[in-house]
């Protein structure tokens, strides 16, 4: 009851700050206070949003197709990555041998920057769309697979031990035990690399096109259209949201049993 | 209780070292037997070398040097009839309490359906009828604990290895759980090796107490006494002095 | 042989194993060398390009960047979570900001950030101050949300409260989940480097290897690739073991029996 109060007083607080915020914004920039350029009112920014949503910027390329075509490459990128990754990290996970083979180079294919292998893409693969597919694959490749392996390698002994005496031959033990106790850590692992992927697509939508959010908002810039960049950025940001809980909606779909786990053991 | 025919299980001259063979042995010579359905209780202080035991016999650990036999033959891995319940955390998270005995059903050769009937039956005798489609993680610490004894019994084990099934739970819901043991073991008898390090608990379930200390077997004590004990029956109380004693 | 030195042996066949396939695959001929060169010749043709004074110059620049960049976002982040974690109403008011500020991703802000600082140094530092702020910030929110109550109350029956109370217990509580969150805000200033460096920039790693695009000088662009991982992985490494001695032993979990 008490806590249900502060929550409520929590909310309210919050809500109540963000929208003195943002009445605060709109009387100084009417006074001519703030820059419209720098500090596009809130008015300003649902014109944007509004003038996205019917005409389009550049004119006829309306928010949907920006939208659509981030999330295409992100999409893409991602499934490519999970379709490599996944069977790799198993396989490296599951050999002591392949991990130790394999540690010092993925240790550095994480630590390149993704968004470094940009110009090298563009090099070899042009400024197109297979160029974008590659560099958010690539960032969410080494996330997932040393998720993967992590999730195969570190599985509890005990639930190993606890097969073995029942006898599980040793391929069930790995299709039965290793596979499902490691799905918690994999699903988690597609959860970075989801946001690894949204991290990427803007400063690849930087280059050689100019469909996609990344793209509407540099665009916008140079043609001193601020409030389109701030709408395009509340897009990035609501898309990110909205693909996070989506995982984590599926998590609790698929993998009811791990939701339980955390929330009774605390 | 102990027969004279052939023990059940026989621990013969078992030494265990980790690491190199210089370091100090977890286990040196040590020699036990079981009788059949004898209920044995391994009891001693954290790192006396109990639990190694106990895996050494559930044949999940080989011993250095040794061997342990059931029924005369020598153990060579786990399975085949050693069921065994794990301190906690056992259970497959995954399954639900009904799957996780079914899975224990199933590996002892039964079929689906055969294995579905003796898990509803198993979790009846564990009193936990309703709750066969929780998860693990939606059961309480006894709960879970009873699930594990179900899904050991679940192999129609001929022994029953138990590894301080009782030791995460609060003092009241361990007492429970151990008068649940004696009713659950009652009806469906096995040779049971107990590891436990709380010396009452030892007393109120054991035929007999393998006291370990020093890398053996220091002493063992018979309880000659019906169960249901008394905690409060002064031979009982003798022994847990006996026992205290001899630890020190 | 000791577990570790097999380790190190393996890891190094691992990395010999990679860079033999790229030698084969590059002298194969199946693609042009001058698209795709061998990692031994690209290293060298590169250095040639990039003489080791003028990369280092490079390196040095970036790591200024990242830096500033990382300090005042680690600084502010620490500062705004532990105030908001710990003054209720300052955490309700500025909680639901950080919250929909959180999602836009790091590099999103580069427009604004020329419209704000243009093209010089403080809008190159301000998106690497993004990377890393975000991530402390909620890293140190969450310790501070989940500092064990008995430790505050201990605390309290000690005579401790208020400021004193926040500096003496709530804080040190929640250093490790600031270590946690400096690091990945670390990595993450690394991570937009690059795209911060492609604002106007005439020097830094990021500028060298999209200058070399435009030359067509895959070699520098390999180069490059291959200096900013390592130096991520070699300053990362430098930030564990600074964060490991300034937890210091607490953290350990060996203990005595």
């Amino acid at each position: 009851m008490r806590d249900d109060l502060s929550r409520h007083a929590a909310v309210l607080q919050g809500a109540g700050f963000i929208l003195a915020l943002l009445v605060a914004w709109e009387i100084t920039s009417a006074l001519g206070w703030l820059r419209p350029h720098s500090f596009p009112p809130p008015s300003r920014i649902a014109q944007g949003a509004w003038e996205l949503a019917v005409r389009g910027f550049p004119e006829g390329v309306r928010v949907w197709t920006h939208a659509l075509a981030t999330l295409r490459r992100i999409f893409s990128g991602f499934v490519l990555a999970m379709v490599l990754a996944i069977p790799s990290g198993i396989l490296i996970g599951a050999s002591q041998t392949l991990d130790r083979l394999t540690h010092p180079v993925i240790t550095f294919a994480r630590s390149v920057a993704t968004l470094s292998l940009l110009p090298l893409v563009i090099v070899w693969f042009g400024t197109g769309e297979l160029s974008k597919t590659l560099l958010i694959a690539y960032g969410c490749f080494w996330v997932m697979l040393s998720n993967v392996i992590a999730g195969v390698k570190y599985v509890d002994p005990t639930l190993i031990r606890a097969a073995r005496t029942m006898d599980t031959p040793g391929s069930e033990i790995f299709t039965r035990i290793v596979l499902p106790a490691a799905l918690p850590r994999i699903f988690a692992g597609a959860r970075t690399a989801l946001g690894v992927g949204f991290m990427v697509i803007v400063g690849a939508e930087m280059i050689g096109t100019i469909e996609g959010l990344g793209a509407l908002i540099m665009e916008a810039r140079t043609f001193y259209r601020t409030d389109v960049t701030i709408v395009g950025m509340m897009l990035l940001g609501v898309m990110g949201v909205v693909f996070a809980i989506g995982m984590e909606a599926l998590e609790r779909r698929l993998l009811p049993w791990h939701r339980g786990l955390s929330e009774v053991r605390r | 209780m102990t027969g004279n025919a052939m023990p059940k299980i026989e621990v013969l001259r078992v030494s265990k070292h980790f690491g190199a063979a210089s370091s100090a042995p977890v286990l040196s010579g040590v020699d036990l037997a079981c009788a059949e359905n004898e209920f044995v209780c391994l009891l001693g202080r954290s790192g006396c070398g109990k639990t190694t035991l106990l895996n050494i016999i559930a044949g999940l650990v080989p011993p250095s040097s040794g061997e342990v036999r059931v029924d005369g033959e020598r153990v060579t891995g786990p399975g085949r009839g050693k069921g065994m319940v794990f301190q906690q955390n056992a259970l497959f998270p995954w399954l639900s309490a009904r799957s996780n005995v079914e899975f224990g059903a199933r590996r002892s050769g039964l079929e689906k359906q055969a294995a579905r009937r003796i898990a509803e039956e198993l979790l009846e005798l564990v009193g936990l009828r309703e709750y066969g489609e929780r998860y693990p993680g939606q059961l309480s610490g006894g709960m879970q604990q009873r699930v594990a004894i179900a899904r050991a019994l679940a192999l129609d084990p001929q022994i029953l290895l138990m590894d301080e099934p009782f030791g995460a739970l609060d003092e009241i819901t361990r007492l429970d759980m151990q008068a649940e043991l004696l009713r659950v073991w009652s009806s469906r008898r096995k040779t049971v090796v107990f590891v436990t390090h709380s010396i009452m608990e030892a007393l109120m379930l054991g035929d007999r107490v393998a006291v370990m200390g020093g890398g053996g077997i220091a002493s063992i004590h018979d309880v000659a006494k019906d169960r249901p004990r008394s905690r409060s029956d002064p031979a009982v109380i003798r022994l847990h002095d006996e026992i205290w004693q001899g630890l020190h | 042989m000791n577990p570790r030195a097999a380790d190190a042996l393996l890891g190094l066949g691992g990395i010999l194993i990679v860079l033999a396939g790229w030698e084969l695959v590059a002298r194969s001929g199946v693609v042009s060398q001058s698209v795709f060169p061998p990692p031994i010749h690209a290293m060298v043709i590169g250095l040639r390009k990039v003489p080791l004074p003028d990369l280092g110059g490079h390196v040095w620049i970036s790591l200024q960047r990242i830096a500033f960049g990382f300090s005042a976002g680690a600084l502010l982040g620490v500062v705004i979570a532990v105030a908001g974690g710990w003054y209720r109403v300052f955490g309700n008011l500025v909680r639901p900001v950080v919250e929909m500020l959180r999602p836009i991703p790091p590099l999103a802000w580069i427009p604004m950030a020329i419209v704000w600082f243009g093209l010089g140094e403080p809008s190159k530092v301000f998106v690497i101050f993004l990377g890393a702020f975000f991530p402390v910030l909620t890293n140190t929110w969450k310790g501070m949300s989940n500092i064990d109550a008995t430790l505050l109350r201990a605390g309290q029956t000690m005579g401790l409260s208020g400021p004193e109370l926040l500096i003496k217990v709530a804080i040190p509580a929640t250093l490790p989940d600031i270590a946690t969150g400096l690091r990945i805000g670390w990595g993450l200033a690394f991570g937009v480097l690059v795209a911060a460096e492609l604002i106007a920039a005439e020097s830094g790693l990021g500028y060298m290897i999209m200058h070399a695009r435009q030359l067509g000088e895959v070699e520098v662009i390999i180069l490059g690739i291959l200096v900013i991982g390592a130096a991520n992985l070699v300053t990362d490494w430098l930030l564990a073991r600074v964060l490991a001695n300034w937890l210091g032993k607490w953290q350990d979990t060996t203990r005595a029996e």
